[in-house]
């Protein structure tokens, strides 16, 4: 590769070459005498001044603190927070029929869920949640076909003990009724996206075999 | 009541409390610099600890109190554990001949503020034992920064704070003072502000504060000269720092400020100089948050290329002043 080709900053100070020869660099003993160059009194004291008048309107201004646990801001409506079991809203039960669906979509496998096969319907005999683990990914929420599994607008559970973090059934859904519950659930969640695959591929499907 | 007691004790009441005052002081105003830091940074700042974090120096005392007390082992022991002590004497001693009001005093030199320039430089020989004992190689450079800057600053600093004494025609402090009865001396046409800014400024890079605090730079010295330094060493090393620090507010409140003078009966005077001495504390901290570290050179050259000269010439200037105005 030939100089030429090279920007026109030159790698090399003495190259007889260099594009910037007028200009010296700080390598060579001389420092630039521009108007603006640091030494200027005029521009230090100018910088002096304005630098001390953003600290001192910053002191003016009201502090955007928030005491944390005496007050919370307001959590956006799709907050992704702790994730937690709810019951159905008109009946009352269990709204978790154990499909073990987002067992099955979970990415980091948190989620355990064990199926107790019933009459009407089914139940989760056991649901368990290691949220330590959890990434907080929503796709539980998104697959779950009762809106059973929910995220809440909090993430308020730290604690010194790593055990604390496994949920089993009972304390997801104590966590359901503790905490507001946010915008998203399984069926919102799919109403918002497209079709199904099977009725695109119908739709797809009907000009193709016209054509042929 | 006092003829009661021995002469030798009555002489130590007024060190006593003046002593325990600055104690406290310095204390309280640590919460005042991180409130108002904090503020500056649209923070709250302590805020848990008592009400709106009014305990919180307390609180940090107690933590400090019972840290464990760490001696390297490669260290100068006996160096080591002398610093803070030889660092801590000479912030104290400044306070020793700072008026709070008309006689009212631990010890009004006739020449107080030499005394004062004095001291406050002694507190180089503490830093560098600390940095020196602690066999560390950031403590060690940051004592040589600290020792190569506090020659350069101190000139400008002394020339800066003889102006006054010119303007007053004495070197007590509590003269100065009631010189300054009819016109403050930061108020003194040109002289007075640019030996007032001098001052400033000076006082800055002497207490090693932002922007000169090449000594500290935590980003390259850790901490400086007291990186090695645990619990009560440690403790102790803040408050001469701070100590060092209202100490030289308060001069700059005698100085420049009027000291006691200020509305209202006179014994509010000691509030007032309290006040002045506070809000030029505020200045330093408010210097601290709005600029970041200069470099070495940059410090070097602003000294003696820049305020040396400049205060020198002011000084002569102001003589020339006092002397033409005392002819007419």
């Amino acid at each position: 590769m030939s100089n030429a080709t090279l920007p026109t900053r030159p790698i090399n100070p003495t190259s007889p070459t260099s594009p910037g020869g007028s200009e010296r660099t700080r390598a060579t003993g001389t420092t630039p005498t521009r108007a603006a160059s640091p030494t200027n009194p005029v521009t230090i004291v100018r910088a002096v001044a304005k630098a001390m008048w953003v600290t001192l309107v910053n002191l003016f201004r009201k502090p955007i603190t928030v005491h944390y646990p005496d007050q919370e801001r307001t959590y956006p409506d799709r907050y992704r927070g702790l994730l937690a079991l709810v019951y159905e809203k008109d009946t009352g039960e269990e709204a978790c029929i154990g499909c073990r669906l987002c067992e099955y979509v979970c990415p980091p496998a948190v989620i355990k869920v064990e199926m107790l096969k019933s009459e009407k319907r089914n139940y989760a005999k056991s649901f368990s949640l290691e949220l330590y683990a959890c990434e907080f990914c929503e796709l539980c929420v998104q697959v779950c076909p009762t809106d059973a599994i929910v995220m809440m607008k909090s993430f308020d559970l730290a604690t010194a003990d790593r055990r604390e973090m496994l949920l089993d059934k009972d304390r997801l859904h104590a966590i359901g009724l503790q905490y507001q519950q946010s915008w998203a659930t399984g069926n919102l969640l799919r109403a918002m996206q497209g079709p199904p695959k099977m009725a695109r591929a119908e739709e797809h499907a009907k000009p193709a075999g016209s054509d042929a | 009541m006092t003829a009661a007691l021995p002469s030798w004790l009555v002489a130590l009441i007024g060190p006593f409390i003046v002593l325990n005052a600055v104690i406290g002081m310095v204390t309280y105003v640590t919460l005042l610099e991180r409130k108002f830091a904090a503020r500056m940074q649209s923070r709250i700042g302590p805020y848990r600890v008592g009400p709106h974090g009014l305990l919180q120096p307390i609180a940090d005392a107690l933590k400090l109190m019972m840290k464990e007390d760490i001696v390297p082992r490669t260290a100068d022991r006996r160096v080591y554990n002398l610093a803070p002590i030889v660092f801590l004497i000479p912030c104290m001693l400044i306070f020793a001949t700072i008026p709070f009001a008309p006689g009212l005093g631990v010890a009004d030199l006739n020449i107080g503020i030499l005394f004062f320039l004095a001291v406050s430089s002694m507190e180089i020989v503490g830093l560098f034992m600390a940095g020196w004992g602690s066999n560390n190689k950031y403590a060690l450079l940051s004592a040589m920064r600290a020792v190569n800057q506090i020659i350069s600053y101190d000139l400008p600093f002394i020339f800066a704070a003889l102006v006054p004494v010119l303007l007053a025609g004495s070197l007590k402090l509590s003269d100065i003072a009631s010189a300054q009865a009819g016109l403050w001396f930061a108020f003194y046409p040109v002289i007075g502000q640019l030996a007032f800014v001098f001052f400033i400024v000076s006082t800055l890079a002497a207490e090693n504060r932002v922007p000169f605090d090449i000594l500290e730079a935590e980003s390259e010295l850790v901490a400086g000269f007291r990186v090695e330094y645990s619990g009560m060493k440690f403790a102790l090393i803040q408050l001469g720092e701070y100590a060092h620090i209202i100490g030289s507010s308060f001069l700059g409140a005698v100085l420049f400020l009027g000291a006691w003078a200020g509305p209202g009966p006179e014994w509010l005077g000691p509030l007032w100089l309290l006040l002045k001495a506070m809000f030029l504390f505020l200045l330093i901290t408010w210097v601290r948050w709005s600029f970041v570290r200069i470099r070495v050179d940059q410090i070097l050259t602003l000294s003696w290329k820049v305020l040396m000269p400049a205060t020198l010439l002011l000084l002569i200037s102001t003589a020339i002043v006092v002397v033409w105005r005392a002819g007419v």
